[in-house]
């Protein structure tokens, strides 16, 4: 599947992500500045936050009970869309999908 | 020149409190890492363990918790169930459990709440050096290191000013707990049998559980709502509240950890101050504080180790590890390997990336207090850089005697103000 990233001056890095992989780990293979995932996808450090782009937040689906705490944690305000992109798994159904990076 | 240089003969009992007296080994480290990465360790006290010490192997280890358990112990001793269950924090916890516990904490030590301190820490650290700055030479450890994280987060749990001084040295007590400079019970050079379930094998832990204990019903009865402390003791979604064994434990551990390492981050930055002379024009640049904190962290590694448990057979760089098997992650060395770091010994204010295991990152159990670390650091470091035009040694350093809590606990430093 294909992933872009749109950081907050606009531009974007788009990469080819293996199924089954997480998004966190896919950001960090290709350079996406500020996420980070400390935690290496464990839910225990909110460092891979994003906003899924409105038309995918269905798609990606909600979060989790302790992601939607994790949520609270994050250091850019939570908003429609937030989600950790270490629980976001990468599947043929996500294919094109938009993530905005927080500023 | 280099900040420090190691002085072991590269075959020391890395589990010897003893063998840090002159600082880590890093030449046994060294070693280790180049001959055989994932090593079966010797321990005198108790059944022997893995000695993982490459950067690379923590960060893949500690991003596997299903195989390698936090719920067994995180140090080095072995210890009963019973000794378990009575001391255990949420570091001694794996999933779904250590995530009960997390939620209800991180908040309170995440990014956007932590960013608000600023000016606080800032105020604290004019107080504390306008005080300890008044003399051309002293103890920087005591003076300066040793003051700023406690009496932060004491404003940050809400605990009142003058029990301040008194949980510094608690916190000493309970996390030195090798060190006679610090504690009267050294842990191994006594039978401590009758603190055996309290935390840390202290009685300091003793005298915290009741400080806590107090506290939290002084509070209860007060209605006082400010404070981290109120934050934890709110029942969760699902209506599950922490317990009282829980709160207790937990309050140790934040005085432990909220004590200890900041201040041996902070002394370590200074030591690399007084012998790498660049790094102050570096700092009052302005232009390296996104960087300098955590190449700060990464020299200090308080965090020596953190243990783990085998949770199922699993091999490594040709070895079986065995379920049960105690597996140690050498912080320590993985901050000083080559292969990750280019000239560790050196301390490079503008390192980036930075991939250092200070805080045990990769894994579940990422220090909880990052962030509230790197704030304290930066800001502390920007305000003693602006006071100086020069700082050197006054006298020899000591180190700590643990091989668990890695850090400066003597500092003689000579200067002069801008």
């Amino acid at each position: 599947m294909r992933v872009t990233w749109e950081l907050p001056d606009g531009s974007t890095i788009t990469a080819d992500v293996t199924d089954g992989s997480n998004l966190m780990e896919a950001a960090v293979a290709a350079g996406v500045p500020r996420v980070l995932g400390e935690c290496g996808g464990n839910l225990a450090c909110a460092t891979c936050h994003v906003y899924v782009a409105e038309g995918w937040q269905a798609a990606t689906g909600a979060p989790g009970e302790f992601e939607d705490a994790m949520l609270d944690a994050t250091e850019a305000p939570r908003g429609p869309g937030s989600r950790l992109s270490c629980q976001i798994i990468a599947s043929a159904a996500l294919d094109g999908l938009l993530l905005r990076v927080p500023g | 020149m280099t900040v420090w240089t190691p002085s072991d003969d590269g075959f020391a009992d890395i589990t010897s409190h003893d063998a840090y007296l002159a600082g880590p080994p890093h030449n046994t480290f060294a070693r280790m890492r180049r001959d055989d990465p994932c090593a079966w360790t010797d321990y005198p006290q108790g059944e022997g363990f893995w000695s993982i010490t490459r950067q690379a192997d923590i960060l893949a280890c500690n991003g596997k918790p299903d195989i390698f358990s936090s719920a067994r112990g995180i140090r080095m001793e072995d210890q009963t169930y019973a000794e378990y269950l009575a001391r255990r924090t949420f570091q001694e916890t794996d999933a779904p459990d250590h995530m009960m516990t997390r939620i209800k904490v991180a908040r309170a030590f995440s990014p956007g709440v932590v960013a608000g301190f600023e000016q606080a820490i800032r105020d604290l650290c004019d107080e504390i050096l306008d005080e300890a700055l008044a003399q051309d030479e002293f103890d920087a450890t005591k003076a300066i290191a040793r003051q700023l994280p406690m009496r932060m987060l004491g404003r940050i749990l809400g605990l009142p000013e003058a029990d301040l001084p008194w949980l510094v040295e608690k916190g000493d007590a309970l996390i030195a707990n090798t060190d006679p400079d610090f504690t009267a019970h050294v842990l191994d050079r006594m039978t401590t049998d009758e603190f055996r379930l309290m935390p840390f094998n202290s009685p300091a832990g003793a005298e915290l559980y009741i400080y806590a204990k107090d506290l939290m019903a002084q509070k209860a009865a007060a209605g006082d709502t400010g404070g981290v402390l109120h934050m934890i003791l709110q029942p969760a979604k699902d209506g599950s509240t922490i317990t009282e064994e829980e709160f207790r434990n937990f309050f140790c551990l934040l005085v432990a950890a909220g004590n200890d390492t900041t201040r041996y981050s902070i002394a370590a930055g200074i030591q690399a101050l007084c012998h790498q002379p660049e790094l102050l024009a570096q700092m009052q640049s302005g232009s390296v504080w996104d960087t300098a904190p955590d190449e700060i962290i990464r020299w200090a590694t308080p965090a020596t180790y953190f243990r783990r448990t085998a949770a199922q057979d699993t091999e490594l760089h040709g070895k079986t590890i065995r379920a049960g098997d105690k597996v140690i992650y050498w912080f320590a060395s993985g901050n000083r390997d080559d292969a990750a770091f280019a000239d560790p010994f050196r301390v490079d204010l503008s390192r980036k990336p930075n991939p250092h295991l200070s805080f045990g990152q990769g894994g579940p159990h990422i220090c909880l207090g990052m962030w509230l670390a790197r704030l304290e650091v930066r800001v502390l470091f920007q305000e003693l850089s602006r006071r100086l035009a020069h700082i050197e040694p006054a006298g020899p350093q000591k180190f700590l005697r643990s091989n668990f809590v890695g850090g400066i606990k003597e500092l003689p430093v000579r200067l002069k103000r801008t």
